[in-house]
């Protein structure tokens, strides 16, 4: 009851609708049977000044709280009433750089766990995001003409999805290679080219291409160097040899062996603080 | 050997702060003591934590002082290491009697002995007018029969005195008990008072007349009889002081005849003292048979001559020898956990107290020794003799009239003959009680030897209840059914000797028996000896039949029990009448393939868990067969919690076949992945990733043939998509299997492009099983999902380099170096560590058949309580093979019920929090990379998971245990476990008590 009065007032006047400061909730329900709904919290896209972001300034708007069953496509369709969407975005986590424009493999990245979004929405004028603002609701994702599945059906969807189409993966994985062979190819020449030519000041870059390969530089590499020359270095080191040395290695014995009483004294002394010398 | 001096300025892990106080103090002295001191006592071991140990240089390197020196060499010759010298230090403190507890029971003996002394006398009756007695006190003897001759009178004793473990002070804490012999007066004894018992009514009318008088003394919280060492013939009193002492000691008054009254001659083993026309009313069988020998009867008597010379040697041998008292301290509480002290026929703290006595004179134990150079000699030597073949003598004269040790080896199974050569000390211990002492004594010295770090935990601190112990459990009740199976194996000459006691006369030809029928499957046969009763006066002595329940466990050997065959001798042979009399109706002529005709035994068992109970069907044969034993007396305990790991329709198998399946499909799969033709690269490894590849699945997989109608198809024929108006098809969990492919200068160095060219791999694979196998695939971009025989494979092509180029990270200077990521130990985990796991666990069951039950009962138990969720399968495994791979002190488990039980053991007691559990697979951990691990451990700790996993391939990280339990979690499930255990264990060992066994473990999740 208290829930459905709440909702009525809200109805009465949207300032009502609780909402983060500097947003704007707009109600969203799946369908029309729902009688509960979601809500977006929305506002127009700003930066401080001097950050950089790549979403054009006024045009964007700024979506909180998607639900997992609207799609991009969807959210598109419900905001074209407030004017010509350019483009819609939804991502896990606020960013403010627009994602790389040339599509990502569907088939080397995994889809994202669904789960609640943010969305960028980009208006072809500014007046777009003004009208959002003022959006009253609540607006409906699915209806008659364009439906959402649920249950059994999105599962089955859902499955047929996962299985891949073999030739097209096909031919992404063979233009890909292709491309990076083109890649490794075009630096291996460079690498070449640059091969014993010294540099402006007259310094030769050293590759393993090079007739006489050398270490490479890797952190691997370099302990090993330092583990051999550590290691000629004892074989000319004389151990106990001077008095000296004969003392403090009987003294590092004992050192030893006092720190391991110690040890144990501890040990002992838990094991007796839990009563664990109780033999029954 | 008090702490030596230094100990007192030793400090734990102190913070920051406490560091600098004694620098603020000054250099005086007696400010740095007390300031130690405090911070000694003020210290609690941080919340039950270890902390790695911090010392200043100067503490370290300070000059050592003589005492110092001398401790460390004395822990360096005496005992294994100072971590064990302070805990064998500390278990002695907590079992020795304290001082002013020894002044109090010092006042109370002296008050018993005025007591006794003032008891009044009463006149000569015959021995059958019993008449005079009082009413409020019962003979506590079985007079049976009641007729005999002889006069009775009652005096008080001659001499009053101490003997036993309290004199010596090798007492131990708790349950203080005091023996006092009570010298009878001549006068009561009379010339043949060694035949038929007279010796023993005698006895017995001495202590009823004792105990009434006694009785009435306000001094006595209790008054009680009770039986010496459990022998019927001979009852003691029980008294206990009154009001809050009760509890502090109970002196038991034992009443012995004059010295040299018996004449040793007439009680030697092959001398009979009881007269069958006496006790059986009958002369025995045929009349010109001698009367049979009465071996126990006569060592009863010798028993009470011998009392005080036997406490005089002891004194003399242990009295001034601090080091063998503690010894055998040490070595009654090593016979306590494993539950071998009590009872009939234990091995008390006495025998033990004279086989030190025998070590020394033979030279094997010197007196300046330490309590663990005692503890470990005496087992070496049990571990090494064998008292049954060659008996051993502390008797040094060769006096010719003194019997062979022969004579004593056919009239008792295990000899070691005291100082006089005619008492057999071991003469009730029977054979199998002795063949498990040298068992846990074999396992106790390997322990010992195998310098594991918490020896000491294991040897002397850990119980050993039977139901943990052995794989299976058998119950007999009710014990009356004994009397006729002596009567079916003829024992009356048995039963003459102990006096009417059936049930230690038919415990010795009945434990024989089983272990001739059960012979190569088992490898202990251990029994339960009858518990000693103790009575209130005014009652007649308890029954025989009272003792309850005769348990007998089995440690079985697994490789024998495979065998569904019990051959025996050729048809022909002399020896097969005797197999088909042993076996009865059971054995048959069999034709074997090799063309002999043999008498031969089949039990039906189709799978494995039936052939497991295998043993269940012997033994009932048998004890019906032989023994006179109907089913209905004998409740096996081997296989009520198999039921918990059957899958639903299945009823006869706990699994291990369909899980056999299923690896079995895996391997033709590998087989075939090895052989594909057309690969670019070779296939290097093909290596399984799943509990069923690795027999832990708690419910196998059933194969699946998906029912046509039920599914549209999808993109022509190749996948099948499910109708909605259709029941939801079954759910088919795919297993994963990994495939290394060679390296090659081919590969890609970038990750992005060898996941391309894996992608690439799948689909070739996809199309090379379809074409040349036949098989369904489909291909995605990481893995292959192959349907073979119903079951679903998922191929991963892995290539090995594969985490090292995601580690590789460049710094600025361009340095590469190797760092590891989220996603390199991902992949890492999955490609190569689960991988070799599963293959060395599949090995471990190759080499124990009953690991996949534990670890299948276990996760299964795990799952039930909720808390699934927080452990992964891989790690319970583990938990489940280091029952296996670590069993000390046990053997490794060949049942799954004793399996579990150990795992809730070593759930509820492990400390997680200053411990890894190391399971040391394959062998492949070094004593000194042990050692290594913990002290790691001990450092890191904070940056570890709750629970540490710590195998050969995983030194550092415990993978399995990286994202969970949480402290919570883990907390709740060792609660669970300490509180399933006993409730399990109960309903194991009184399978008539109420509860139903299935119902347990699930039962618990309310616990």
């Amino acid at each position: 009851m208290v829930a459905r009065r709440g909702k009525r007032a809200a109805r009465d006047s949207e300032d009502r609708i609780p909402s983060p400061p500097g947003y704007t909730a707009i109600p969203v329900k799946f369908s029309e049977k729902q009688q509960a709904s979601h809500y977006l919290y929305v506002r127009a896209h700003s930066v401080r000044e001097g950050t950089k972001s790549t979403w054009p300034q006024k045009r964007t708007l700024f979506v909180l709280n998607v639900p997992p069953y609207c799609t991009e496509e969807c959210l598109s369709r419900l905001l074209s009433s407030c004017g010509p969407v350019q483009s819609v975005e939804l991502q896990e986590k606020p960013d403010l750089a627009e994602s790389p424009k040339e599509p990502r493999s569907k088939f080397f990245h995994p889809k994202p766990v669904p789960g609640f979004q943010v969305a960028y929405v980009v208006f072809q004028k500014p007046g777009g995001v003004s009208a959002a603002l003022a959006l009253k609701g609540p607006l409906l994702v699915s209806t008659e003409s364009h439906p959402v599945k649920s249950g059994i059906h999105k599962w089955i969807r859902d499955y047929a999805d996962s299985v891949p189409d073999p030739e097209a993966l096909r031919a992404e994985v063979d233009t890909f290679m292709e491309a990076y062979d083109q890649k490794i190819a075009e630096e291996e020449a460079k690498a070449k080219e640059e091969e014993g030519v010294p540099d402006e000041e007259g310094w030769v870059k050293v590759t393993r291409r090079g007739r006489r390969p050398v270490l490479p530089r890797t952190e691997a590499a370099s302990l090993r160097v330092l583990e051999r020359e550590r290691r000629k270095r004892a074989r000319k080191e004389l151990l106990n040899f001077y008095a000296w040395q004969h003392r403090e290695s009987k003294m590092e014995h004992l050192a030893q062996l006092r720190k391991k009483f110690e040890e144990d004294k501890q040990r002992i002394e838990l094991l007796r603080a839990q009563r664990k010398f109780r033999p029954y | 050997m008090g702490p030596a001096p230094a100990g007192k300025q030793l400090r734990g892990a102190t913070g920051g702060p406490e560091v600098m106080e004694p620098a603020l103090e000054g250099k005086g002295k007696e400010g740095k003591e007390a300031s130690s001191r405090k911070r000694t006592l003020a210290e609690p071991p941080a919340k039950g934590l270890l902390q790695p140990m911090k010392l200043s240089r100067a503490e370290l390197y300070k000059e050592p002082t003589n005492e110092e020196l001398n401790r460390l060499r004395e822990t360096e010759i005496l005992f294994h290491s100072s971590l064990l010298r302070l805990q064998v230090e500390e278990l002695l403190k907590e079992v020795r009697l304290s001082e002013k507890k020894k002044d109090r029971i010092d006042a109370f003996l002296r008050e018993v002995n005025q007591r006794v002394m003032r008891v009044p006398s009463v006149p000569e009756t015959k021995l059958t007018d019993q008449s005079w007695l009082p009413a409020g006190v019962r003979v506590p003897l079985h007079q049976l029969p009641y007729a005999v001759k002889g006069c009775f009178r009652f005096l008080p004793p001659a001499q009053v005195v101490v003997v036993g473990s309290y004199l010596l002070g090798t007492c131990i804490r708790p349950n203080v008990n005091v023996d006092v012999a009570l010298t009878m007066p001549r006068e009561i004894l009379q010339d043949k008072d060694g035949l038929n018992q007279r010796y023993f009514r005698k006895r017995a009318l001495y202590l009823a007349h004792l105990a009434h008088h006694l009785a009435q003394d306000p001094l006595f919280g209790s008054v009680r009889f009770s039986y010496t060492n459990g022998c019927h013939l001979k009852p003691s009193l029980l008294l206990r002081p009154c009001g809050k002492d009760e509890r502090l000691v109970t002196v038991r008054l034992h009443p012995c005849p004059p010295p040299d009254f018996f004449r040793p001659c007439r009680l030697l083993p092959t001398k009979n003292n009881v007269r069958s026309v006496w006790y059986r009313g009958q002369s025995p069988a045929g009349d010109g048979s001698p009367e049979p020998p009465t071996p126990h009867y006569n060592t009863w008597v010798l028993q009470d001559i011998a009392l005080e010379s036997h406490l005089q040697l002891l004194s003399t041998m242990l009295g001034s020898a601090q080091g063998l008292k503690d010894g055998v301290a040490l070595l009654k509480v090593w016979l306590r956990q494993r539950e071998l002290d009590k009872g009939q026929g234990g091995l008390t703290g006495f025998l033990v107290s004279m086989l030190v006595v025998f070590l020394v004179s033979t030279r094997k134990i010197h007196t300046t020794m330490s309590g663990y150079q005692v503890l470990r000699s005496v087992l070496q030597f049990l571990a090494t003799t064998d008292l049954t073949v060659n008996g051993i003598s502390l008797c040094l004269s060769s006096d010719p009239s003194l019997p062979a040790l022969a004579d004593f080896h056919q009239a008792f199974s295990v000899v070691f003959l005291d100082s006089s050569g005619c008492l057999n000390l071991c003469a009730d211990v029977t054979a199998s009680t002795y063949h498990q002492v040298q068992h846990e004594a074999r396992l106790s010295m390997m322990l010992l030897d195998s310098k594991a770090d918490d020896g000491f935990q294991l040897l002397l601190m850990t119980p050993k209840p039977m139901i943990r112990a052995f794989d299976h459990v058998l119950h007999l009740r009710p014990l009356s059914r004994l009397q006729a199976a002596c009567h079916r194996l003829k024992l009356w000459p048995e039963l003459q000797d102990n006096g009417g006691d059936y049930v230690s006369a038919a415990l010795g030809p009945l434990t024989t028996l089983l272990e001739q029928g059960l012979g190569t499957r088992l490898h202990l046969l251990a029994h339960s000896r009858p518990p000693v009763p103790e009575w209130d006066i005014s009652q007649d002595p308890p029954k025989h039949k009272d003792s309850g329940t005769l348990t007998l466990g089995l440690l079985l050997r697994p490789e024998g029990l495979t065998s569904i065959l019990e051959l025996g001798p050729e048809a022909d042979q002399p020896e097969a009448a005797e197999f088909r009399q042993f076996w009865g109706s059971r054995s048959e002529l069999r034709r074997f393939q090799d063309g002999a005709i043999r008498e031969a035994v089949v039990w039906e068992a189709a799978s494995m868990s039936q052939k497991r109970l295998i043993p269940h069907q012997v033994v009932t044969h048998l004890l019906a067969l032989h023994a006179d034993i109907p089913e209905t007396c004998v409740h096996y305990v081997g296989g009520p919690l198999d039921a918990l790991i059957q899958g639903l329709k299945e009823t006869s198998s706990t699994g291990e076949e369909a899980l056999a399946v299923a690896v079995r499909c895996y391997d033709d799969l590998s087989r075939l992945l090895w052989g594909l033709e057309g690969l670019p690269l070779t296939v290097s490894a093909v290596q399984g990733a799943h509990p069923v590849l690795r027999y832990t699945e708690v419910f196998p997989p059933t194969p699946v043939r998906p029912a046509f109608s039920f599914y549209e198809p999808l993109r022509e024929q190749s996948s099948l998509l499910p109708r909605p108006d259709k029941p939801c098809p079954a759910y088919v969990e795919p297993m994963p299997v990994v495939c290394h492919l060679e390296g090659s200068g081919q590969w890609p160095q970038d990750a992005e492009a060898v996941r391309r060219v894996r992608a690439a791999f799948q689909l070739r694979l996809a199309e090379l099983l379809t074409q040349q196998h036949g098989l369904q695939c489909r291909a995605t971009a990481t893995h292959t999902d192959v349907l073979k025989d119903g079951f679903v494979f998922r191929i991963r092509v892995a290539y090995h380099r594969e985490p090292q180029i995601l580690r590789e990270v460049q710094s600025p200077e361009g340095l590469n170096s190797l760092r590891d990521t989220p996603a390199s130990l991902c992949l890492e985990r999955d490609t190569r560590q689960l991988p070799l796991l599963t293959s060395v666990l599949h090995g471990l069951q190759q080499q124990h058949p009953a690991f996949s039950g534990v670890a299948r009962l276990a996760k299964r138990w795990v799952r039930a309580q909720l808390l699934g969720e927080g452990f992964t399968d891989e790690s319970l495994d583990l938990v489940a093979a280091a029952l296996f791979l670590h069993p000390e002190p046990f053997t490794p488990p060949s049942s799954p019920q004793v399996g579990f039980l150990r795992f809730l053991l070593l759930v509820s007691t492990f400390d997680w929090k200053n411990n890894p559990l190391i399971v040391n697979l394959n062998n492949e951990l070094t004593v000194e990379e042990q050692v290594e691990i913990r002290s790691g451990f001990l450092a890191a700790r904070a940056q570890l998971p709750v629970m540490v996993i710590v195998t050969p391939q995983d030194r550092k990280n415990s993978v399995w245990t990286q994202d969970g339990p949480s402290a919570q979690i883990l907390q709740q499930l060792v609660v669970l476990a300490a509180e399933a255990l006993p409730v399990l264990e109960k309903q194991l060992m009184d399978p008539w008590g109420p509860g139903d066994i299935r119902m347990g473990p699930r039962e618990n999740v309310a616990l």
